[in-house]
């Protein structure tokens, strides 16, 4: 017998009640997604009456967009820029020799470049299989951001601030909700150990709890340490579900006398979703499920598996995905190390785009690869016989893919030799206005009254940059 | 109320507002489905009403009024030297009655309104502003203004008034003395037992509703116990009660409670919230310090003393200001400890300018409800703080530093321990020491790598030393203090907030909504002292309200404002603005005690009266912002997880001292002595709602989500306290089934079952079980055996099981009791 089966009515009577509550309470969802069809200038206070009612239940935002889903695989350390995506044949001229704006000798990209696809993107020789994949990508190369120091350029990237803000999954979870109430709609995986700035990056910081991330360390072995707390290992789950029974029933009886309470009925809910999280969140991250091709596909090393985990997770519905990517900080050997950082991700990357746009995916995910600045052009003086390059706050390249992204094209430039973005520039803040347009949101818009003030995620800045629409 | 899940709440737009204050700030939780339609009338009809709704309060105070301020008034406004066309653009009126050539705009229609045209630039004849065409955003903006019909706050008396943003509120209530208030005649059929009651009573009536009658016994003594210990209370205290027939049965309760050492850690904990605290620096001064602050507890300790000691709240206030500066210090120098209010923020990597913001922050919020971290920028947009105001503070916090090695505090007992101890830290010192001096001449000889390398020998030490500190049980106790710089200073303005673009010099002052006319400029080294007693004063009108506020949210759910950091003109009315003034005036005269507070407030009806609802009074007053009954709440994290302890009786209740290191929540101490790491808050804890040290909060949210849920379904120490239970011998040697399941029911309910609950319980333990299949322990991520050739081997390790022992049914229904609503809310 599935355990489940026969509860499905039950719960979904729970649904119900709940729902003619929010109707007798005079909040039902007509009201609030009637609120955001109004648009202009009134999206904040829709947000703020979801204060009040603070849910992972699915919103509809204000705009139209494409883009449902989101996967931001962050490459921290700052991947360099002139070794990956932004070709500066200026620095084979001049290596080994001074370069104006920059203390220190050019130093030559040890890589080839070579053009890739029908819209000719010239890409590394590091990225052979994503370079496949040029034309449905979207290359933005005038990146910049306030500080390179990692940890600060980190939070920001995944805040819009340096000081403690919620993150731009955090964000996004509070405008959208999530599609599927079984799982945490907002999931953080990383093969280890935290990344700088920690929980910081996927925290919801003033936004209620529930909209904060999942932060999942995928290298541990076995499903049931995935998310705390998802396995009992005492009670098989038939037993579970009379015990269950048995607390609503018991809860019931409490109940009675206080006439039914929205609290109190969210609590049976919340056990109900918990009951069903234990399989089904645990199912998700099951790699097992998968037929031999696909994990040969995807590559069976840690970032295949965080990206297959991902599609899984976006195929159930999960609203946001932070996969970490890390290890890019290469200021010696950056010829075998950067070589290494991107083979982990250049099978599992294209295998996981091409994985999606055959399930019917890639429109509604946007996928964003990038790190938190760049590097100098200049040869980092620690290098001695195997050389690096030091970090650059100035220019970064940001890949966008899928999701109302319009592929194939590259978006800005630096100057001649990558020392700065010059051109269509890109800060951070630009493209947290951009992710969220994409998404359905004016970034002025989606805000969150605390403490007297609305906040944003984009604070007072942040210019959309359109031409990436697909 | 931050009552995430309770539906029902804010649903009124249509509150009154009791002070006659232009509802320029209507709160955004009210906007209700009520609220919404106000707003679409008031969108697409002409707004003549002064209410706004924040959204377009907002609007206009960030698009429109700068916008006019800079462009329009100079020649159209009541200060202008010359008033051209007889148009004035600085109040509702001015633009609507309009100057020669009619009104300047016409509600809702931008195509007819003479503002836009002029401002469009299109016809020859009508330009505006004569120096130069507007933006094309600026235009846009005022199009749109007018389309959603011209909401304005500003009335022409404010007008004449208007000098700097916000002081059009000047009138708003908080800003107003405390005054006596006179306790209500009410005719309750002798319901009352307390003022307080009147005050209540008075309002329900109002809406021709009636409190509840009140709630029995146990369920008044569990609400007294929890409200003030954190804890549920044992079988005997609440059987004791019950048999206290005599009328003073529920006072000699509370005394009780009041002076158990437990009330510290519990209301410790709420002002914790409020002080951002944290064990860790979040940000260090990476190369310069440690993450840890290993004195944190210190603060924390004094804390909870104080609130034991029944400290009066003004000495509590000057302590946490000023400590190093008073009499209270010099005799008892743990009060020194007190300080750490002010440093336990977050170190920001050393930014200094960040770290005096949120000292600004955390006093102001703290202590006065006043978002004055708001002005750092730019002049309040709500609220009459301007921007100078916040460098005046700003002069304050920058006169002082926090000494590199902090004061010790207590006695040392030079023991072979201690010996031990200094013998290490001084070793450690040394090389900290040497690495300083090192580190600058490293850096001129240009070797990079023996540089870092330095750097990162120097932050082991300091890590080591940190460590030593936090956990050598013969480290003595030090205080986090900060002190006066030898001369204070003024700092000046910082244009937009920018530290590179310096103004004026703001005199180190007091704020100028909360000051006389003739402000005093401070003195007397920093001027901490003297902001100190600004504060901790009988004539401030926000400090007394904002902490009898914090108290009656945490005995009833919400405060009187429901925004406890926030009481400036954004925030919602108090729901008793009479009650609240009534209550800061007794706490006042009281010579600012807590408990007396706690006591008054325990001992009236409405504390008193039964959490019963009432459908008809659910629709009359959803919120329940009258308090027609008492509000059900969800435990915080800290008091469940201590109940649960408690409940198997392995709770620990030894006071005081540094944290406990461990961050697995595994130690049976209570759970304000767990380490708190900002930067790494665990996920439990995050779940339950745990307070966000990188901020003050003055309210938690209380969500509900299923990680709470799976925290009671799976967690070891639930499942461990069920085994607990069933293994008591007072279980064991019970003489049936019956008698086992009422024993459960006292040691986790604190009561006897009803026969109901008798019958399904009995069920449950008898029914006989099928045992099904559980969940499978699967290998996932962790890496595939190769073999020999490096492929993936075809045969792989078999996956580890970690299924325990199945609970036997009794342990399982221990445990369905502790999932159970009554462990996890107060009614």
């Amino acid at each position: 017998m599935n355990p489940d089966e026969h509860k499905l009515v039950d719960l979904e009577d729970h649904f119900l009640t709940r729902r003619q509550f929010l109707q007798r309470a005079g909040m039902g969802f007509g009201a609030l997604s009637l609120a955001s069809l109004l648009g202009e200038g009134l999206f904040t206070s829709t947000a703020h009456a979801m204060e009040a009612e603070a849910n992972l239940l699915p919103k509809t935002p204000p705009l139209p967009a494409k883009a449902k889903h989101v996967v931001h695989i962050f490459a921290q350390g700052a991947p360099s820029h002139v070794d990956t995506w932004d070709y500066k044949p200026s620095l084979e001229k001049f290596d080994g020799k001074p370069i104006p704006g920059i203390d220190g000798v050019a130093m030559a990209s040890p890589f080839k470049f070579s053009k890739k696809g029908k819209s000719g993107i010239e890409v590394s020789e590091v990225f052979p299989h994503i370079g496949e994949q040029v034309d449905d990508l979207c290359v933005i190369k005038s990146m910049y951001t306030d500080i390179p120091a990692h940890e600060v350029a980190t939070i920001m990237m995944n805040t819009g601030s340096r000081l403690v803000r919620p993150s731009l999954g955090s964000w996004v979870l509070y405008g959208l909700g999530s599609e599927n109430q079984n799982m945490p709609g907002f999931v953080s995986l990383r093969p280890g150990g935290p990344p700088p700035g920690g929980t910081a990056n996927w925290q919801s910081s003033f936004l209620p709890g529930i909209y904060q991330g999942v932060g999942i360390n995928t290298k541990v072995p076995t499903l049931n340490q995935l998310i705390e707390n998802i396995h009992n290992p005492n009670t098989p789950l038939p037993e579970q579900r009379r015990q269950l029974d048995l607390v609503h029933k018991l809860n019931e009886l409490h109940s009675q006398n206080l006439q039914k309470e929205a609290q109190l009925e969210s609590r049976l809910e919340a056990f109900e979703m918990a009951f069903k999280m234990q399989t089904e969140a645990t199912d998700a991250f099951d790699l097992s499920k998968e037929t031999q091709a696909t994990r040969e596909a995807y590559g069976r090393t840690s970032q295949g598996n965080q990206l297959l985990i991902t599609r899984r997770l976006i195929e159930r519905g999960v609203r946001f995905v932070q996969v970490w990517a890390g290890g890019w900080d290469h200021h010696q050997d950056l010829e075998e190390k950067l070589a290494d950082r991107a083979k982990d991700i250049d099978q599992p990357l294209a295998a996981f785009i091409q994985d999606l746009k055959q399930r019917g995916l890639f429109d509604s995910t946007l996928v964003v690869w990038g790190g938190e600045f760049g590097r100098k052009p200049v040869r980092d003086r620690n290098g001695g016989d195997n050389p690096g390059r030091d970090h650059n706050a100035k220019a970064f390249t940001t890949v966008l893919a899928g999701g109302g992204v319009r592929g194939g094209m590259t978006y800005g430039a630096t100057d001649e030799f990558g020392v700065a973005s010059v051109k269509d520039k890109v800060h951070v803040h630009d493209l947290h206005a951009t992710i969220l347009a994409l998404l359905g949101f004016d970034h002025k818009k989606l805000t969150y009254r605390y403490n007297g003030r609305d906040f944003r995620l984009t604070e007072t800045y942040g210019e959309i940059i359109k031409p990436v629409f697909a | 109320m931050k009552n995430l899940n309770a539906k029902t709440q804010r649903g009124s737009g249509a509150e009154k507002n009791d002070f006659n204050v232009p509802a320029v700030g209507t709160a955004p939780w009210r906007l209700g489905v009520l609220a919404f339609k106000f707003l679409l009338l008031t969108t697409f009809s002409s707004a003549v009403a002064a209410d706004l709704t924040p959204s377009q309060s907002e609007f206009f105070e960030s698009k429109i009024r700068p916008l006019l301020a800079d462009n329009c008034y100079k020649c159209h406004s009541a200060q202008s030297e010359k008033v051209k066309g007889g148009l004035l653009l600085d109040s509702r009126d001015g633009i609507l009655n309009g100057g020669d050539s009619g009104p300047a705009i016409v509600p809702g229609d931008p195509e007819k309104s003479l503002l836009i045209k002029a401002v469009r630039y299109t016809d020859s004849d009508l330009q505006m502003p004569k120096k130069a065409k507007l933006a094309d955003d600026q235009i846009a903006a005022l199009e749109q203004w007018v389309r959603m019909g011209a909401p304005d706050p500003r009335t022409a008396a404010a007008s004449a008034a208007q000098k700097s943003p916000g002081s059009s509120k000047t009138n708003h209530w908080a800003w107003q003395p405390v005054k006596p208030v006179a306790v209500p005649a009410v005719a309750d059929n002798g319901w009352s037992q307390s003022p307080i009651d009147h005050f209540i009573f008075a309002k329900l009536a109002e809406k021709n509703l009636k409190p509840n009658p009140l709630a029995d016994k146990r369920t008044l003594i569990r609400r007294a116990t929890f409200d003030l210990i954190g804890l549920p209370p044992t079988p005997e205290e609440v059987q004791a009660f019950v048999n206290d027939a005599s009328p003073d049965a529920f006072a000699k309760v509370v005394d009780r409670l009041l002076a158990s050492p437990q009330y510290g850690e519990r209301w410790g904990r709420h002002w914790l919230d409020v002080a951002r605290y944290s064990d860790t620096k979040g940000q260090p001064r990476r190369f310069f310090e440690d993450n840890i602050n290993p004195f944190a507890w210190t603060y924390r300790d004094y804390v909870i003393r104080s609130f034991n000691e029944d400290k009066p709240y003004n000495v509590f206030i000057m302590e946490q200001i000023a400590a190093d500066r008073l009499s209270t210090a010099k005799k008892n120098p743990t009060n020194l400890a007190a300080l750490g209010f002010l440093t336990v923020g977050d170190h920001f990597m050393g930014m200094q300018n960040d770290v005096l913001n949120d000292r600004i922050d955390v006093v102001c919020k703290g202590f006065l409800g006043l978002t004055v971290t708001c002005a750092r920028c730019h002049d309040h947009k709500f609220d009459p703080i301007p921007q100078k105001d916040y460098y005046s503070l700003r002069g304050i916090f920058d006169s002082c530093v926090e000494p590199k090695l902090k004061p010790v505090v207590g006695t040392v007992l030079v023991t072979p321990e201690y010996e031990a101890y200094r013998n290490e830290r001084e070793k450690l010192g040394q090389e900290e020491a040497n690495l300083t001096t090192e580190l600058p001449k490293l850096r001129k000889s240009g070797d990079k790598e023996a540089f870092k390398q330095a750097q990162r020998t120097l932050q082991r030490v300091e890590h080591n030393i940190a460590m030593l500190e936090l956990t050598n049980a013969a480290a003595p106790m030090r205080a986090m203090t900060l002190e006066d710089t030898m001369r204070g200073h003024d700092s000046p303005v910082f244009i937009r907030g920018e530290a590179g673009n310096r103004g004026e010099l703001a005199p180190r002052r007091f704020l100028q909504v909360l000051s006389p006319a003739n402000r005093q400029v401070y003195t007397n080294g920093s001027g901490r002292l003297e902001l100190a007693f600004a504060i901790a004063n009988k004539n401030n009108p926000l400090t007394a309200r904002v902490m009898v506020n914090r108290i009656w949210e945490h005995h009833f759910g919400a405060g009187f404002v429901p925004t406890p950091d926030d009481f400036g003109t954004m925030s919602e009315p108090p729901s008793h603005p009479e009650l609240l003034d009534w209550l800061a005036m007794n706490f006042m005269t009281n010579g600012w005690s807590l408990k007396k507070i706690h006591r008054e407030i325990m001992l009236s009806s409405v504390y008193q009266q039964a959490s019963a609802s009432n459908p008809r009074y659910t629709e009359i007053d959803p919120g329940n912002r009258l308090l027609w009954r008492a509000n059900t709440r969800r435990l915080e994290f800290e008091a469940l997880r201590d109940s649960l302890l408690a409940i198997g009786g392995t709770l620990e209740t030894n006071l005081y001292g540094p944290p406990i290191p461990n961050r697995a929540l595994d130690s049976n101490r209570r759970t304000i002595y767990n380490f708190v790491d900002r930067a790494n808050i665990a996920d439990v804890l995050v779940n339950f709602d745990f307070a966000d040290p990188a901020m003050v909060t003055g309210q938690r949210y209380q969500t509900t989500v299923p990680q709470q849920a799976l925290f009671l379904m799976n967690n070891p120490l639930v499942i461990n306290l069920a085994k607990r239970l069933v293994a008591m011998k007072d279980f064991k040697d019970a003489d049936d089934d019956e008698a086992k399941l009422k024993f459960l029911y006292d040691q986790i309910y604190q009561r006897q079952p009803q026969p109901m609950e008798l019958q399904l319980g009995l069920e449950f333990v008898n029914a006989t079980q099928l045992l099904g299949e559980g969940t499978n322990m699967v290998l996932i991520v962790g890496e595939p055996k190769l073999n020999a050739k490096g492929k993936v081997a075809k045969r792989q390790p078999a996956p580890k099981s970690t299924r325990a022992v199945p609970l036997t049914a009794w342990q399982e229904y221990a445990q369905a009791l502790l999932q159970g609503n009554e462990t996890s809310f107060v009614n």
